[in-house]
């Protein structure tokens, strides 16, 4: 029993439920099939953003330009289906922002992994830069009229219900990108030798090395993969909002950090699990969108949102702490 | 080699302000008024030069729209010391911040230049400002509509950007006081939810007050972010007859869900007529006309302007426009 109370997953899985049952008794519309599905759809592109994180952070390295990234890859792609390919399919357009996101991730890992520079200092640049040359050069207007397939995509569903006031409440499609994503990063670092190196990396990277892997192999993957997700996200994201928003997504970051760190991924590296974040992203979201739900007013939604984030990564910190006074 | 280019282009630059300069003081009663903007490129400042050009084109006058590449005070300032070099006869001025532009309006003025300014109630160094409307009767004509839409019963919720946003909360002041004195069977249940001109926030938002208010019939919006939101949330969820959405918007973001009956009614004033306006009354004080309270300036909505009690500076226009699923297609913007 002890054991398993040292083990973060598990607490915040039963601090979790407690809120869960807590809003649920405030206000039992919570329960109601329509919210749960809100809040799934919500998951989605936090989701797929953070297991991205998730794999940075266990590196030992904070990447901040995702979000930048994924809004340059959501724009262009956007204008790239307009312009060349407007009647294009929805696996093209997801192409096309997986790659731009993927070549946009090459470039902080030829900063990270050719000159060994801080990811979290090579990102506050790139996040910058990305985001001010699509400004300048690739637009500033909002795209409101996206090619039919993204639109059709948005209104897909695997689920659907009516209830008893007669709203319609669906699970959208999307939700199977986020178990792909999650199934793909479970297994590669559950069962892959590159999962192993990315965790020996987080730990010590100079045993790594010593112990034979290609450093800056993995940390090509790992940028170049996280590239890769927010291409993916920030297509998902124009689908969802059924335009594309130039401004959209950057100042996202913080909580999507803030949710794997929430799931348990140490900030130092070398530590965290792929159901720990999934675990933090659904906390941060039922805290986002409960709010109106219990009824907190607008003037206290923001400080009761940075008052959870501060109490839970604060817990979490201690908690590293004393386990390892105990040890010692 | 580059440089050279650039000096060129500055030397040519110089030689054109000359040119006009002196073409404006010798050819009798033609003016040049310039009107500069909070920044350029952007779809709201592009409909104003519409309305710059026309004016031009209809009075014979030189008149035309500058701004920043982004949105800056300093660069501001630059290009207004730009045109007093220049000799313009005229500055219209939608100030991105209204301080930072005391100095050098009062030296324009100093060097006999008319300043007009629009969305700045409270700058001083002008000679008239020009508002579309009086905030507090641009929310309660807003909430008339929506009390239309849900037949004058029923609850509501309304949205500003951000609990620090000026207008957007004066709008709402007077949205709410309309609503307790004329429509006493509606109700607010859920006050000025923030969504800080975005879209996705006035999106979940709004699916949240769903949830939580399953009898809800109205949404009101400030941002022009929110209808669009809480559009998609209401038609997702299919309530298009029973859950009305109206709000200050533009057409090019909430165009689909007017379309789609999400979005019953959006409402903004009109950025080329906000242009045409400003020029109109700079020309009037330039040929030695006055301007004076319920004065017609001759664009709708501002047929009869009325001064400021408290600031003699200030006119107001009714300058709003209602944009239907009807008469959509005449804004491209």
């Amino acid at each position: 029993m002890k054991k398993l109370l040292q083990q973060h997953e598990f607490v915040v899985t039963i601090v979790f439920f407690l809120v869960v049952i807590l809003i649920g008794a405030i206000n039992p519309a919570f329960f109601s099939i329509g919210n749960i599905f809100s809040l799934l759809k919500s998951m989605i592109i936090r989701g797929i953003l953070a297991l991205g994180v998730l794999i940075v952070i266990i590196s030992g390295n904070v990447d901040i330009s995702f979000t930048a990234i994924s809004a340059f890859a959501m724009y262009t792609t956007s204008k790239i289906m307009l312009a060349l390919f407007p009647e294009g399919g929805l696996l093209l357009a997801f192409a096309i922002g997986g790659l731009i996101g993927l070549l946009l991730g090459s470039i902080n890992a030829s900063f990270v992994a050719g000159m060994k520079l801080p990811a979290l200092i090579v990102s506050l640049g790139t996040s910058s830069a990305i985001r001010g040359f699509m400004l300048a050069f690739i637009g500033v207007k909002i795209i409101n009229n996206l090619p039919a397939s993204l639109i059709a995509y948005s209104r897909s569903y695997i689920a659907k219900f009516t209830d008893a006031s007669g709203k319609i409440v669906t699970l959208p499609s999307a939700i199977i990108m986020l178990i792909a994503v999650t199934i793909i990063v479970w297994f590669i670092l559950r069962y892959t030798m590159l999962g192993r190196g990315v965790y020996a990396l987080g730990g010590d990277p100079v045993s790594t090395e010593r112990a034979g892997f290609n450093i800056k192999a993995i940390q090509y993957f790992i940028y170049c993969f996280m590239g890769f997700l927010s291409g993916i996200a920030g297509v998902l994201h124009s689908v969802f909002m059924r335009n594309a928003n130039p401004f959209d997504i950057v100042g996202t970051e913080l909580i999507v950090i803030a949710s794997v760190v929430l799931g348990g991924a140490s900030i130092t590296g070398g530590k965290g699990t792929v159901y720990g974040t999934l675990l933090g992203v659904a906390f941060t979201v039922l805290i986002e969108n409960s709010l109106i739900i219990i009824g907190v007013p607008s003037y206290w939604q923001k400080v009761v949102i940075g008052l959870i984030i501060v109490v839970s990564t604060a817990a979490s910190a201690l908690r590293e702490k004393f386990a390892k006074l105990e040890i010692s | 080699m580059k440089r050279r280019i650039l000096l060129g282009m500055l030397l040519a630059m110089m030689v054109v302000g000359l040119v006009s300069a002196q073409t404006a003081t010798t050819a009798s009663k033609k003016f040049t008024i310039a009107t500069v903007v909070k920044v350029d490129g952007i779809a709201w400042f592009d409909r104003m030069r519409e309305g710059v050009v026309k004016f031009g084109k209809d009075t014979g006058n030189t008149t035309f729209l500058l701004g920043p590449a982004k949105a800056d005070a300093a660069e501001q300032v630059k290009i207004i010391e730009g045109l007093i070099a220049q000799k313009v006869d005229a500055i219209c001025v939608v100030p991105f911040s209204p301080e930072a532009l005391e100095p050098v309006l009062k030296k324009a003025r100093d060097a006999g230049i008319i300043v007009i300014s629009h969305e700045a109630t409270n700058q001083q160094n002008i000679d008239y400002d020009i508002e579309a409307f009086v905030n507090e009767e641009y929310g309660a004509h807003m909430m008339d509509n929506l009390a239309k839409f849900m037949n004058y019963e029923g609850e509501y919720a309304n949205f500003v950007g951000s609990l620090t946003s000026k207008s957007h909360n004066q709008w709402m002041d007077g949205a709410e006081a309309r609503q307790k004195e004329k429509y006493p069977k509606m109700k607010l249940v859920s006050r000025r939810n923030e969504e800080y001109d975005d879209q996705n926030i006035a999106y979940q938002k709004t699916k949240e007050l769903l949830t939580k208010y399953p009898n809800l019939k109205g949404i009101l919006g400030s941002a022009s972010t929110t209808a669009p939101g809480a559009g998609l949330a209401v038609e997702e969820a299919g309530l298009q007859n029973k859950v009305s959405v109206v709000g200050t918007s533009l057409v090019s973001s909430s165009g689909q869900y007017l379309k789609s009956g999400a979005v019953k009614m959006i409402f903004f004033w009109d950025p080329a007529d906000a242009g045409y306006v400003m020029n109109k009354m700079a020309l009037t004080l330039l040929t030695g006309g006055k301007i004076t309270d319920g004065m017609n300036l001759g664009v709708k909505g501002y047929e009869k302007i009325k001064r400021d009690p408290q600031n003699p500076k200030v006119f107001y226009g009714q300058a709003w426009v209602d944009v239907t699923p009807a008469n959509m297609n005449q804004y491209n913007f």
